[in-house]
């Protein structure tokens, strides 16, 4: 195992979990483990994995049963987005009080079940437990069966207590709690070739830059799990011929249940960058095998890229040989986004993910280059060492990883809940690779890391005296030691982007 | 939506450990860890970057199954070990959740034993503070923990020192680091530098000037010394005046130092009263810079007059930021018709109320505490205001009945600037008063354009009786 330690200084305990990839080195990384108390993961907890594949299912009341924080801090946190009802944007807690955990909670759950049903009249009820339920003993099962049968709709338990295992747990408990709708209804047939879409939560209206695509081929898109999933859609999913799996982390349990269950088979895709989603496209098509639509796909992909790839040249050209970091939730977000990023000529440095299985880091290995730093479950020290030492331009991570990297210096694009533009479909690719264009070079980082008094600190004096602001520069990063990794933007594109 | 009474429905209130985080990142070279499942830190890391984008740590200690079944002894001390491994913090805030109390964990001991085991010297400060989810609100994990941190520093030798002949000030909820330097720079005024001592102080942890250096720690924060300090000063001030500040009571308690408690510095009438305290307490005159700025207030005021009189307003947040906006409205000549608290506070509707009878006895208006948004939104639509003062989670409401959301308080998750919103002392109401004012100009700019730009609407005098005539 090569030596981590010229790139990241960390606790001993953590070291198995980074790996220096080099030629001979295996792509084995510890991984898939409880996180180590004190060592500031970035992970949440089996509620926030539950929680968040589970939320975007847009009609539906999603009821936590605990204490209020658990409700308050996920009250609308992901940015998906919904073609009608409005529910999932609700928050609901039983708001468990002293009281409720000495003499338990069962009856406030489900009073507040029947007076839900009675305002909200809603066609299900997904109630999540939290810590204390599991502690405290609440039978979460036996009051949904009882609340199911005396209010006449599905009530159905969501067992994610937080501390019962990691994030991916959570994911199961969500895909647990779908099992339970799918198959309830019969779906109507309105095309000879129908699939679902697994693991895409709509974030900013993705799904539909890649359901038309699908439509257009002459592909009925049954439902689209978890992103702007209606109850009625999930409990016909069963209609399909096909699911396609993209957030693999969280829905490849769903897609298997349903392989079992159903005799639909499943593949794993992904509608990020030009290649990826060609991909996705061809797969689908092949697998129907209908010669009519393969022709159709190729038109697709021939069209769309062309439509956008004089932009996406343009970009490169302003974005290229620049080095990024990743750092995801889930591990098909971060194989994908290499892809994207070669797309655009940039260089992979740092991956890492919260959630990565062995499998997944495996193929993360194969994909990139010897010198790229694979982290598994990183923290802020971590993350900070790395992005300096790895000389990262870029970081595409959540919120918690932002401000860490704007501190340093380093530019940021969010591919996560907070997002407000669509990635996914060759309009979401453009709309990544605008966003790293912007982020990458606009004129602000510059100034991160000047002073007062420096020569380099403005434009005004780039413009008279080109050799003593470089100077100037070597001389600031070594007062300040760590701030190796500003960036020199240099002057035309500067003055470029301020033009 | 109607009558509920089990079910909490869009929550304003966040649970007591975030209140708990938020006093530790006021004071220096700390670091605050929960001790429960890993959930609990990164929820709460999220929604403080949301609001102040800044980096945030908060450990945890990542209690599992087997931490939940045989005790979470050892995960806790591996987490503090960790953390002064990594982050070498001066203090370290231990603060519960729901978790750790119900399987009864007694942090007190455990953190003793890990003293013990790891012989941990007096230097490093470990804070023990339970503040489990189910109780209360963040707004009182704020004043348990400052109340703990407070008894911390002080504990040592319980008999005074050398008398410092300073101000305590002591804060009873969360304010905004712009807020935090206001305060700074009028007490500085009047008192003094090197003659107050601020506490919790996040002027600088919560916004840290850019300068291409991640510090583990942000820099900043109330000094140990000073709060060390705290039990040799003339006096103290608590800034609020719904909560008991549990701090205030035990600094007049045990070592009688003579005590006030102030509402926090919203408004002329408010900040008035903070400063002629001050004055009094401290035995110095009121400098003539803040004779300027209040007169600059009431001009502003004087000019805001017509604009902002009768509008019906509805704030909404935590309770004394809600009391001190409520009279800010109030001498605007404001009609507020609906006053909310987030959290029960023993005198949140007694002083609203009043302030009420003081300056607009007429005034119509509904005060509630302790409720949740949806019962908010249903009052919001039941008295009909012109106008929103609260955080980003009024924003559904307002978009539902088209009125202006003015932002302040916490969460604000959708604006940039939170940190830097001021709305104490006289320039925080002339800040507040500004953009309330140019929030209505805005309003009616926009309904005058809509009613002109009808055809119908303009018929000049004398053609309509023309017009009239031919027909």
């Amino acid at each position: 195992m090569p030596d981590i330690t010229s790139v990241v200084d960390t606790l001993d305990e953590r070291k198995p979990y980074i790996e220096l990839k080099q030629a001979k080195s295996s792509g084995e990384l510890a991984c898939d483990n409880t996180s180590i108390a004190g060592s500031m993961s970035q992970r949440a907890c089996v509620y926030s994995g539950a929680r968040v594949a589970l939320n975007p299912v847009t009609d539906a009341v999603h009821l936590v049963h605990g204490p209020i924080g658990c409700a308050s801090y996920t009250w609308d946190i992901r940015g998906s987005l919904s073609s009608d009802k409005e529910t999932f944007r609700t928050s609901f807690s039983t708001d468990m009080k002293e009281l409720d955990v000495v003499f338990g909670g069962e009856k406030k759950l489900s009073k507040s079940i029947d007076e839900i049903v009675e305002l909200y009249k809603p066609p299900v009820i997904f109630v999540y437990s939290t810590c204390i339920v599991g502690i405290i003993g609440d039978d979460l099962e036996a009051i949904c069966k009882e609340a199911n049968e005396r209010v006449g709709i599905p009530i159905i338990p969501v067992q994610s207590e937080g501390f019962k295992g990691t994030k991916s747990d959570g994911y199961k408990a969500a895909c647990n709690a779908l099992m339970q709708i799918i198959g309830t209804k019969e779906p109507e047939i309105t095309s000879e070739y129908r699939i679902n879409i697994f693991g895409d939560y709509n974030v900013a209206g993705d799904v539909w830059l890649v359901k038309p695509l699908f439509e257009k081929m002459g592909i009925q898109v049954i439902t689209s799990m978890t992103g702007d999933a209606t109850v009625d859609t999930i409990s016909k999913s069963h209609g399909a011929q096909l699911n396609l799996v993209q957030c693999s982390g969280s829905m490849t349990y769903l897609a298997k249940w349903m392989q079992k269950e159903y005799g639909i088979p499943y593949t794993k895709v992904s509608y990020f960058g030009i290649e990826d989603l060609a991909i996705a496209l061809r797969t689908t098509a092949e697998f129907f095998g209908s010669e009519e639509m393969m022709r159709i796909t190729e038109d697709i992909i021939e069209k769309e890229t062309e439509r956008i790839m004089p932009e996406i040249q343009a970009i490169r050209k302003r974005v290229q040989g620049k080095t990024a970091a990743i750092y995801m939730g889930g591990a098909a977000k971060a194989l994908t986004l290499i892809k994207g990023f070669r797309e655009l000529g940039m260089e992979v440095v740092i991956i890492g993910t919260q959630t990565g299985k062995r499998e997944d880091y495996k193929q993360i290995s194969y994909q990139v280059k010897d010198g790229t730093v694979i982290v598994d479950d990183a923290n802020p020290l971590e993350l900070a060492d790395l992005l300096v030492n790895q000389k990262a331009d870029l970081m595409v991570a959540g919120v918690k990883e932002r401000f860490l990297a704007y501190k340093l210096g380093v530019s940021f694009c969010d591919f996560n809940h907070d997002r407000v533009i669509e990635f996914e479909g060759y309009d979401g690719f453009l709309n990544f690779a605008r966003e790293i264009d912007i982020s990458i070079n606009s004129p602000v980082w510059k100034y991160v890391g000047s002073k007062l008094g420096d020569s380099n600190s403005g434009s005004l004096e780039i413009k008279n005296t080109n050799m003593s602001a470089e100077q100037n520069t070597a001389e600031s990063r070594k007062v300040v030691g760590e701030r190796s990794n500003m960036r020199d933007i240099d002057i035309i594109t500067l003055q470029g982007s301020v033009a | 939506m109607s009558e509920r009474n089990y079910t909490t429905v869009n929550p304003c209130i966040m649970c007591q450990p975030i209140g708990s985080v938020m006093a530790f990142k006021g004071i220096e070279d700390s670091m605050v860890l929960l001790h429960g499942s890993q959930g609990c830190s990164t929820y709460m890391r999220l929604h403080l970057a949301h609001h102040f984008r800044e980096p945030v740590d908060i450990a945890s200690s990542s209690l599992s199954e087997k931490g939940a079944v045989y005790g979470g002894s050892e995960n806790l001390k591996k987490a503090l070990k960790n953390i002064i491994s990594r982050y070498d913090p001066k203090v370290i805030g231990v603060s519960t959740t729901c978790l750790a109390e119900t399987i009864g964990d007694d942090i007190s001991r455990i953190i003793s034993e890990f003293r013990q085991e790891e012989n941990i010297g007096d230097e490093r400060i470990i804070i023990p503070v339970p503040t489990p989810s189910y109780e209360e609100s963040h707004n009182s994990g704020y004043i348990k923990a400052v109340e703990a941190i407070v008894k911390t520093f002080t504990l040592e030798d319980s008999n005074k020192e050398i008398f410092n002949n300073k101000l305590n000030v002591v804060l009873s909820e969360n304010i905004s680091p712009e807020d935090t330097r206001e305060m700074k720079h009028i007490f500085t005024g009047i008192v003094g530098h090197n003659s107050f001592i601020l506490l919790p102080d996040i002027s600088e942890t919560f916004d840290a000037p850019m300068t291409g250096d991640l510090h583990k720690i942000p820099l900043g924060g109330t000094t140990h010394s000073d709060i060390a300090d705290m039990k040799n000063s003339a006096a103290t001030i608590g800034l609020g005046i719904t909560n008991d500040n549990r701090a205030v009571n035990y600094l007049e308690h045990t070592f009688e130092i003579p005590a006030q408690n102030l509402p926090l510095p919203i408004g002329l009438e408010y900040t008035d009263m903070v400063l002629n305290a001050l004055s009094e307490v401290s035995g110095m005159e009121i400098p003539d810079e803040f004779q300027k700025e209040r007169g600059r207030l009431i001009d502003a005021m004087v000019d805001a007059h017509k604009y902002v009189y009768g509008t019906k307003v509805a704030i909404y947040g935590d309770p004394n930021n809600v009391l001190g906006m409520l009279s800010l409205a109030l001498e605007n000549g404001m009609h507020p018709t609906l006053v909310v608290a987030s959290s029960k506070s023993p005198r949140f509707a007694e002083h609203a109320i009043e302030r009420v009878d003081q300056v607009k006895p007429d005034c119509d208006v509904t005060i509630l505490e302790d409720v949740d948004f949806d019962t908010f939104n249903d009052a919001v639509r039941k008295v009909k205001p012109q106008m929103l003062i609260g955080n980003s989670n009024g924003k559904y409401i307002a978009k539902d009945m088209n009125i202006p959301l003015i932002r302040f308080g916490f969460p604000i998750h959708d604006r940039v600037g939170a940190q830097r919103i001021l709305t104490l002392g006289y320039k925080g109401a002339m800040r507040m008063l500004d953009s309330i004012t140019n929030t209505i100009l805005e309003v009616q700019d926009t309904e005058i354009a809509a009613k002109w730009s009808e055809p119908e609407s303009y018929v000049p005098l004398g053609e309509s009786n023309f017009h009239s005539a031919e027909a």
